[in-house]
């Protein structure tokens, strides 16, 4: 039997075609229906522009995509021979507020979409409070915005370095949205320090706790999500960060690896139009985002999640968490040792003596993002962006499925929707 | 009996073509839950709703209150569904309209995808054109690229309170669309005494004289109502885009063009004659306090 679904709460729209036998999902096609032509919107525009324009791909990791094009027109200065190397200052600022786009994001996936999910799929009623979600990651704007001049939509981040000249005044500003978001965090959703958390060794410490974030992690034992859900195992680090390492993982191996091994291929769709092609690293499928940002540091619980439950649904949202717990912390000492002495910007030559091509890799909230660039004499030729979500959830045939159609299969419909929403999908990103 | 519940006015909050940004500045909004608390959502692609996006797509219910985000692409189906037939379902039954950001004012960034089709809900650029022109009377067009969420705010107050809601000729509200950017720029001293700025990264200077800053011909309140309540592009030395105008987005947006060294855009309603002389003035006067730094730190660290 096949069914229809179409996926909505997301970051735009989904659908998704189920191949049911035995009331369990034999296969699952997954197809993004609304074009947007970004790239198209690009061509012929002043390279610059792009700082504007992309932004616009997406409504809730804009930020990723201006730090991914800065850092492809900055790649592409290095290329024509005019290297900018931008100091400390710079890097932290760009850092931080990147970090704290993600941190907002996780915490509306949280609230908005993992919670509600989990109450359709449990028909309980869990804790109503999805607007707790848009509250913390409001504060977590106001950080960005102290820098950026305003989230959504910023255009701060330019080649040479940023718009801004923080005074300390900002920098106070900020430590005190974050130490307020924290306590939000500490208080609401974990319901210990986050010291303590971070400190966990054992899944097994979450039960102690009585929070939104345990309550959850109850439910999602209850409906066995750390039996379900797998994917390959398989994982990548692409954005060069203070927070990751650029890698990929099998299991618990890693290498390092070069984001120009990144190659696309064409969806597999038959039933159904979509407008997404699938990414991968060296033609094989790998699952990016928090799971994998994670696996590749050493935290101890996330090892001992991986070693009991290994990618399973249950690892991934709760990677998700502890990274938004993580990043937090990060954000913290980032923000403390913020300095104001040097320079906000350092001149570079007219962007209309560039003629080279540029690559800007940076990890999203979801994942790598990527933003190819090809410049001639200060004209784009032709830009092209690769986002997290074609990685995770492109739709392939049977024989080589992708990290989500593998995740879903010999799940019921209900579960595999669910598993599907695991991995924060952003529709509006896949079909820029 | 009817609870108060029902009683309240109903939001339909639907997509065109879009990234989503307005739904997500509009989340912002500080005091969020209060304002929702007073309406019922129908519909939001994010938000909890009393209906799905199958529901509405069979056209059997009515909003007062039809929110549309995003550029109207005519190809474009929901559920199968035209979304012509989308909106012109709930925009006849519903008693105010708003368009929430440009792409749904003007067709903005996303107009650009399709730009022989897609549109606003009512204009084309600042040609009337689009799919609502029969209900234009009640379309309130709330451009910027995102909203400011307190201007969808505003709205929504003024509609709770029963009160008429003043649109200038292109239906946005003359209150929030009568300053311009530049009102309450921090920079406003530079524009006076003709001081640009030399870089990007600084506190001093005026970005409308190279950095490409249109502040002083885009109609929006963006220095007056912060933004996240917090700063504002020109404020962190970004150049204002002009994003909440019909012709948004522009090209070379971190340029000004220039005729004869003087830009060649020159603020709302001046004369280009008024404004050389005033600025031949100005440019006469060597004023060291503005020549040098704001804050002059003993940067020896």
């Amino acid at each position: 039997m096949i069914t229809k679904e179409i996926i909505e709460k997301i970051e735009g729209e989904a659908s998704v075609e189920f191949e049911i036998k035995d009331n369990l999902v034999e296969f699952a096609t997954i197809s993004f229906p609304h074009f947007r032509g970004i790239e198209m919107i690009l061509n012929g525009k002043n390279a610059l522009d792009a700082l504007v324009i992309t932004p616009r791909v997406c409504g809730i990791c804009g930020h990723a995509h201006l730090m991914a094009s800065v850092r492809a027109i900055e790649d592409a200065y290095k290329n024509a021979g005019y290297e900018i190397k931008n100091n400390q200052k710079i890097e932290k600022i760009r850092e931080f507020t990147l970090i704290m786009e993600i941190i907002q994001n996780h915490f509306k996936w949280f609230y908005m979409t993992l919670i509600p999910e989990l109450e359709k799929l449990h028909s309980t009623s869990l804790v109503q409070t999805p607007l707790k979600g848009a509250f913390a990651a409001s504060l977590a704007a106001k950080a960005i915005a102290t820098f950026a001049g305003q989230w959504p939509h910023s255009s701060y981040m330019i080649p040479g370095g940023i718009t801004s000249d923080p005074t300390n005044i900002d920098i106070l500003q900020v430590q005190t949205y974050l130490q307020e978001l924290s306590l939000f965090f500490e208080n609401e959703t974990l319901g210990t320090s986050l010291e303590d958390f971070l400190s966990f060794e054992s899944c097994k410490e979450f039960r102690g706790l009585n929070s939104d974030f345990s309550y959850i992690e109850e439910k999602l034992i209850s409906l066995e999500m750390h039996e379900k859900g797998f994917a390959y195992d398989k994982f990548l680090i692409l954005g060069k960060h203070s927070f990751t390492s650029v890698s990929k993982l099998n299991k618990t191996h890693a290498v390092g690896i070069d984001a120009k091994f990144v190659n696309t291929v064409e969806a597999y769709s038959p039933n159904q139009i979509t407008y997404a092609k699938n990414a991968q690293y060296k033609k094989e499928y790998y699952e990016t985002g928090p799971l994998s940002r994670m696996m590749a540091l050493n935290f101890p619980i996330i090892k001992n999640m991986h070693r009991r439950f290994k990618d399973s649904a249950y690892s991934r949202v709760m990677a998700r968490i502890f990274e938004l717990a993580y990043l937090l912390k990060k954000a913290s000492s980032l923000a403390t040792t913020l300095t104001i002495a040097e320079s906000s910007y350092n001149s570079v030559v007219d962007i209309s003596k560039i003629t080279a091509s540029g690559l800007g890799v940076v990890e999203a909230p979801r994942g790598p993002l990527l933003h190819k660039i090809e410049i001639e004499k200060g004209i784009i030729e032709s830009y092209k962006i690769i986002t997290p979500t074609q990685f995770n959830i492109g739709s392939s045939s049977l024989k080589n499925p992708t990290p989500a159609q593998k995740a879903m299969q010999k799940l019921s419909k209900e579960e595999a929707l669910f598993v599907f929403r695991t991995f924060d999908v952003c529709s509006v990103c896949t079909t820029h | 009996m009817h609870s108060k519940q029902d009683k309240k006015l109903k939001i339909l909050w639907f997509r065109g073509v879009t990234c989503n940004g307005n739904t997500h500045s509009f989340l912002n909004l500080p005091h969020l839950e209060q304002l929702l608390n007073r309406f019922e959502i129908l519909y939001h692609p994010i938000l909890e709703s009393t209906l799905s996006l199958v529901e509405i797509t069979k056209l059997k219910d009515k909003c007062d209150i039809f929110i549309f985000e995003g550029a109207y692409d005519p190809l474009m189906r929901r559920n199968e569904v035209l979304i012509g037939d989308i909106v012109t379902h709930y925009a006849k039954n519903a008693k105010h309209i708003i368009a929430a950001g440009s792409c749904a004012s003007f067709g903005g960034i996303f107009k650009a995808s399709a730009p022989q089709r897609n549109s606003g809900l009512i204009f084309n650029e600042d040609v009337e054109y689009g799919p609502l022109q029969s209900y234009k009377d009640r379309v309130i067009n709330l451009s910027g690229c995102p909203i400011h969420p307190e201007w969808l705010s505003y709205v929504l107050g003024m509609i709770l309170n029963k009160k008429e809601i003043e649109v200038d000729s292109l239906h946005r509200p003359i209150e929030l669309y009568s300053n311009l950017a530049h009102h309450g720029c921090t920079r406003n001293e530079y524009f006076e005494w003709k001081v640009d700025a030399d870089n990007f990264g600084e506190k001093e200077g005026c970005l409308f004289y190279k950095q490409g800053c249109r502040a002083p011909m885009t109609h929006s309140s963006c220095n007056k109502i912060l933004w996240n309540n917090v700063s504002s592009k020109t404020r962190v030395g970004t150049p204002c885009f002009g994003c909440t105008e019909p012709n948004f987005p522009l090209t070379n947006l971190f340029s000004t063009k220039t005729n004869m060294s003087i830009p060649k855009d020159v603020p709302v309603g001046i004369s280009k004659r008024s404004y050389l002389t005033l600025t031949g003035i100005a440019k006469t006067f060597y004023i060291k306090r503005l020549e040098g730094k704001l804050i002059d730190y003993k940067r020896d660290n």
